[in-house]
């Protein structure tokens, strides 16, 4: 990626600045200028845009902000849930160093015991830890990443647990990411039917007079009813009768998707109330082609959808009004986030970054470089979110709380990025320096503030912030640049979207 | 092995959706993990038992009476039947003072003989590969309410928490003291510091975490580094030496910390382990010199202090033929603490004839490791919920503690 320009920077500062202005005009996002003790973003500017664009993506980065100045808001979002015509080349030619992306199973398992080539089983995953990383940062299709965040979330599974730690590159290619913004029953399906899902729910486990009920419960109570959906333990045993044999090829094509006849329960089976004859692989088929379109799975899709995007207590009338839109198209996942948004944004509150946001919103922001590597993924690991490794099926926690009470290794974040001092990833503080224009320590904060948290901080906190740098002792004028950013991402208000 | 046990442990994980129960904090606990399957019968050495001899002829560690080794090289002897390898002596001033428990012929019941596997049970706290994915002190945490908000409330020392505190509480893993440490020059600091101070003066919730994430950097600055000329005992100069050293200053600091985990890695010893010196003895004395730094310098802790020492298996009762050990099954725990009800080697012990031992030629297993662990979460840490902790296993006391 280039660096910014001067003039594409002072342009950034343009919109953000008109965004401002705009405030008055905007009374749909009026939520957003009321806010709580906890978001101490300052009073009497307008972060509107600027939070949208931020909650929607890995954060408002300059091209996006770009975009968003030349197409409105409106056209942003549109295009941004119609993703595929959004130009993505530049990331992908970034991927193609990747060369685990794109293997079956069978070959990422061979690959990941190749000890004189170097490879272990951490090359798989860690490959792919670092391709998302990647993909977060770089692609400008930031609505449909983040939805494949949330599928990741809502879909969890642990390269930790057994076959999982290859077999997860798999599933990301040929679940999460085909469906991310299609339907969900196609998603749901795809995902019952992966071998890694399967692994890590220990479907495996599920035979014939010897039932594993882990992958039944899971796919009713998390992946679609939820725990309030309506089933009953009975048919939690049952369905699990019906996914006997669900397993994966252990020998040849090792990792492929395996029904398995011989320890397949042949019985007559009843779930949900619906009577199920011996059908083999049709019996669980019928089930989940039913629960992706289940009532209560709209209304727990709904409400955990409003959840991510919104709020973390959405309103019950949203999450009613995006159920009836899963409803009414079949599950649609993109016409859902239409409704989610169209309704949605004048309910938005603020949410606490969750470690993978506070790390790729700071490179955005600052037009950073990184090749997503090991340096840098330690930090997610120390911030407690290291990509694909939540031991349990719900995922990564997606309320502010769990968050909050491990503040250093953001900070300490915020100090190596500032200096320069994470192998693989920079930032250029010079040219951010020059491009600001700024003299001073007030008027850098302040122009700073401005980019990074999309609204200047008031005047006095900048005087504060810049009396008490020089009471810790004058640095020249790039150390002291280094030390206002570090201080910035390290604030209160850059840990909120 | 398709029992009906799977279908229970196939219950939903507890760890995320239990509620937790209010008790006040307990014990600060350590757990100390040697990874790769400590040869624990040249630790506490079976000197009574004429097996033993016949299946170490070169490995074994001589009799405490034993007339033709030289006596710093004899098994000291700590109850007529059981004894010290002669590098562990820095633990005998605990066990005399009676916060010792050994626990022979201890372990998991998993034979799979794989240190991958092993570990993540163990760690896990599961029976087999079901069951939930996270750790037994994860779950503890997640089911006992001590209103502790500290950010310290558990933390690992290594790059990466360990599988056992995977759970609902993010935990801080940290290499060293100097983890929580703002870094850069003195000037970049003192800035940082003075800019975090400023932009944390809130009164919103975040601040206050902020502030209190300041003072304990504040607090623990003020005890590290400690002055050369410190009376502090002689922590070995290794990554385990200085963790513990860091556990022992945390506590100390009183910021919180309720569970530190530390490793010492390296104790697959297929080739050439070493009686007296080598690689074996080298992790003995750290082992050794870094428990006895650390209870000496916690001594008026004591009370108020568990450390578990475990590993994830055994290794084989015969030496192989690279004067080595090879894989084995029944493995050994340590406590140290005030709270023993006496000190002792505990458990009940299988014997070395040949149809006394367990696969292969392993010692077998006769007390679950989960039995201790299980004693050590009711007793010392206060929390009753062991069904959370070891979802489907029924614990069984062995009464160790008071």
């Amino acid at each position: 990626m280039t660096t910014l320009s001067r003039r594409d920077f002072l342009k950034l500062a343009g919109i953000v600045a008109g965004s401002a202005a705009l405030s008055s005009c905007a009374p749909v996002y009026e939520n957003l200028a009321r806010l709580g003790d906890d978001f101490p973003l300052p009073q009497g500017v307008d972060p509107q845009t600027f939070a949208l664009v931020n909650r929607l993506s890995f954060s408002a980065g300059a091209a996006d902000l770009e975009r968003v100045a030349d197409v409105g808001i409106h056209a942003w979002v549109r295009e941004q849930i119609e993703y595929t015509s959004v130009p993505d080349e530049a990331c992908n030619l970034r991927l193609r160093q990747f060369k685990t992306l794109d293997l079956s199973a069978n070959d990422l398992f061979d690959l990941s015991d190749k000890i004189f080539e170097e490879k272990d089983r951490l090359t798989v995953p860690d490959e792919l830890r670092q391709a998302t990383l990647m993909r977060q940062t770089y692609s400008r299709r930031q609505l449909y990443e983040r939805m494949v965040e949330f599928w990741s979330d809502h879909f969890n599974i642990s390269t930790e647990k057994g076959d999982c730690f290859y077999l997860k590159t798999v599933d990301d290619r040929e679940v999460i990411r085909p469906h991310a913004l299609g339907f969900f029953s196609d998603l749901l399906w795809a995902s019952s039917h992966s071998p890694a899902m399967l692994v890590y729910l220990d479907n495996q486990s599920n035979l014939k007079d010897a039932p594993n009920e882990n992958y039944a419960r899971e796919v009713m109570e998390l992946h679609s009813l939820g725990v309030e959906g309506g089933y009953a333990q009975q048919d939690v045993m049952e369905l699990a009768r019906c996914l006997t044999g669900w397993t994966m090829k252990e020998h040849f094509w090792r990792g492929d998707f395996h029904f398995d006849e011989d320890v397949h329960d042949s019985g007559v089976k009843k779930v949900l109330g619906m009577n199920i004859p011996a059908g083999g692989l049709d019996e669980a088929e019928r089930v989940i082609r039913d629960l992706g379109l289940h009532p209560s799975t709209a209304h727990f899709l709904g409400f955990k959808l409003c959840r991510r995007f919104i709020a973390d207590e959405p309103p019950a009338a949203l999450v009613s009004s995006v159920a009836e839109r899963f409803t009414a198209t079949n599950g649609d996942i993109h016409a859902v986030m239409q409704t989610l948004l169209t309704e949605g944004i004048p309910h938005i509150q603020p949410k606490f970054k969750r470690p993978a946001d506070f790390i790729i919103s700071a490179l955005r922001q600052l037009d950073a470089r990184t090749d997503g590597g090991a340096p840098l993924q330690k930090f997610l690991a120390r911030m407690g979110q290291p990509y694909f490794t939540w031991p349990t099926p719900d995922g990564y926690p997606d309320t502010s709380a769990p968050w909050m009470s491990n503040l250093m290794p953001r900070w300490q974040f915020a100090a190596a990025l500032a200096q320069n001092e994470i192998k693989g990833t920079s930032i250029d503080v010079e040219n951010l320096l020059a491009i600001s224009g700024t003299t001073g320590i007030e008027s850098f904060t302040k122009w700073a503030s401005t980019l990074l948290l999309g609204a200047p901080l008031p005047e006095e906190d900048c005087q504060k912030m810049a009396s008490a740098l020089r009471a810790a002792g004058a640095g020249d004028e790039i150390s002291t640049a280094r030390v206002v950013i570090a201080g910035l991402l390290a604030s209160p208000a850059f840990q909120w979207k | 092995m398709k029992t009906q046990h799977i279908s229970h442990t196939s219950r939903k994980p507890l760890l995320s959706f239990a509620p937790a129960q209010t008790a006040p904090r307990g014990d600060v606990l350590v757990v100390v993990f040697l990874r790769g399957a400590a040869d624990v019968l040249n630790m506490v050495v079976p000197h009574g038992e004429d097996e033993y001899y016949k299946l170490r002829p070169a490995l074994g560690i001589p009799r405490p009476d034993d007339n033709k080794a030289k006596a710093e090289e004899r098994t000291i002897d700590l109850d007529g039947f059981f004894g010290f390898h002669p590098i562990l002596a820095p633990l005998l001033p605990i066990w005399q003072e009676g916060h010792l428990g050994i626990i022979h012929a201890c372990g998991a019941h998993d034979d799979s003989h794989s240190h991958f596997k092993a570990q993540e049970l163990m760690e896990r706290g599961v029976e087999n590969e079901h069951g939930p994915a996270s750790g037994w002190i994860g779950r503890h945490l997640a089911t006992l309410n001590t209103n502790n908000a500290s950010p310290m409330r558990a933390i690992a020392l290594g790059e990466m928490p360990q599988r056992s505190l995977y759970g609902s509480v993010p935990v801080s893993a940290l290499r060293s003291l100097e983890d929580f440490k703002l870094r850069g020059d003195e000037l970049a600091v003192a800035q940082m510091q003075a800019a975090l101070g400023s932009l944390y003066s809130g009164n919103d919730s975040l601040s206050h975490l902020g502030r209190e994430t300041m003072s304990i950097l504040d607090t623990l600055e003020k005890i590290t580094p400690r002055s050369p000329n410190s009376q502090s005992p002689n922590y070995p100069e290794s990554n385990f030496g200085r963790g513990l050293r860091e556990i022992g200053s945390i506590i100390k600091a009183e910021v919180g910390l309720e569970v530190a985990a530390i490793d010492l890695d390296g104790w697959d010893t297929h080739f050439a382990q070493g009686v007296q010196v080598g690689l074996m003895p080298r992790l003995m004395t750290d082992l050794a010199e870094g428990l006895a730094a650390f209870h000496a310098e916690m001594i008026d802790h004591a009370d108020k202090l568990t450390v578990v020492v475990m590993t994830e298996f055994g290794r084989r009762a015969y030496e192989n033929a690279s004067l080595g050990t090879d894989h084995g099954h029944g493995g050994m725990m340590m406590l140290v603490s005030g709270n023993l009800k006496s000190r002792g080697v505990f458990g009940q012990w299988p014997g070395l004839k040949s149809h006394q031992l367990f696969g292969p030629g392993d010692l077998a297993v006769t007390t679950d490791y989960r039995d201790i662990l299980g004693e050590v979460c009711a007793r010392r840490l206060n929390n009753p919920a062991l069904d959370g902790i070891f979802p489907n296993y029924d614990v069984k006391m062995p009464d160790l503690f008071r």
